[in-house]
């Protein structure tokens, strides 16, 4: 297992970025792969392995059931599978799926917990200042 | 009692089930061996041994207690409150702030925690309040507006040392 010390402002890290279909670049992670650090990403990142320190995204964070978080997260929408340690901002929508655990504080727009999921921690909800989509 | 019991939609064999109507409205606390629906409105502090549901247009502010499971309604909303129960839901559309504590150890006492009647701290208060002695201006002999001097004739109350951090 290798580890990644990833500092990435803005860029793609040139392995892992990928351009989907919308054409927004995406951060995969695999069950075996390891993070640590800050990572700021224009684009969306699924989780998966060990993440440990901060990942800010404007997309959406994707955390796999296998997955091991201890990381303050923020994203648009957020969808938890996997154990996450930490703050966790949604601009959008935070989704706790049936077999998350999330020990740490929320800021959300949105809120959607999955009966089987676990959750310790304050929950805030409120608008964000990002009003530029007009539903 | 089997340990997987049917949950149905009324009361689930644990006792009784109480549901507060769109209409209702509760303002204080309640406790409930069994079930709790709400669909009205409440403010205060609901405990219940089994499920509570906040359906429909629900809300609730304060704290909620559920012994088994909460269930938050798509167009409900818990507000504010501490939560501390087992299992829980949130439906997608909700409104839900406040401080969750989940799992079992969240709900272990499988009874009420009795209100302790007097809190022992009250007795213990060290005050350091400097001796208030009975000030002369008990006794309303004169109207005359300046009590000032008979409270300057007095020695002005020393500042008490105390150890506190303030400055």
């Amino acid at each position: 297992m290798d580890v990644q010390e990833a500092v990435a402002e803005g860029t793609a890290s040139a392995e892992n970025g990928e351009v989907k279909r919308d054409g927004r670049k995406q951060f995969a992670m695999g069950p075996g792969d390891i993070l640590e650090g800050k990572l700021i990403y224009d684009g969306s990142i699924h989780a998966d392995g060990k993440v440990e320190g901060e990942v800010r995204v404007s997309g959406n964070i994707d955390v796999a059931s296998g997955a091991s978080v201890r990381a303050l997260l923020e994203g648009s929408n957020v969808t938890l599978k996997g154990q996450v340690e930490g703050a966790v901002t949604a601009r959008d929508k935070l989704t706790l799926a049936k077999n998350a655990r999330l020990s740490g504080d929320i800021v959300v727009r949105r809120l959607q917990i999955d009966d089987g999921a676990t959750l310790n921690g304050h929950v805030r909800m409120g608008d964000f200042e990002s009003h530029t989509s007009g539903q | 009692m089997s340990p997987t019991r049917p949950v149905s939609n009324g009361t689930n064999g644990q006792g009784n089930s109480v549901v507060l109507g769109p209409r209702d409205r509760l303002v204080g606390e309640l406790y409930i061996e069994g079930d709790l629906q709400v669909s009205g409105t409440v403010d205060g502090t609901l405990e219940a041994t089994g499920n509570i549901e906040i359906a429909g247009a629900g809300k609730v502010s304060g704290t909620v207690t559920a012994y088994n499971r909460l269930v938050v309604g798509s167009d409900a909303s818990l507000i504010g409150g501490e939560v501390r129960v087992a299992r829980l839901t949130v439906e997608d559309g909700a409104t839900f702030t406040g401080k969750v504590s989940m799992g079992k150890h969240a709900v272990e006492s499988p009874k009420p925690i009795e209100p302790e009647p007097t809190s022992p701290r009250l007795e213990v208060v060290p005050v350091v309040e400097p001796a208030i002695e009975p000030t002369p201006s008990v006794k309303p002999v004169q109207p005359i507006k300046s009590v000032q001097p008979i409270k300057s004739a007095k020695p002005s109350p020393q500042p008490v040392p105390q150890k506190g951090k303030r400055r």
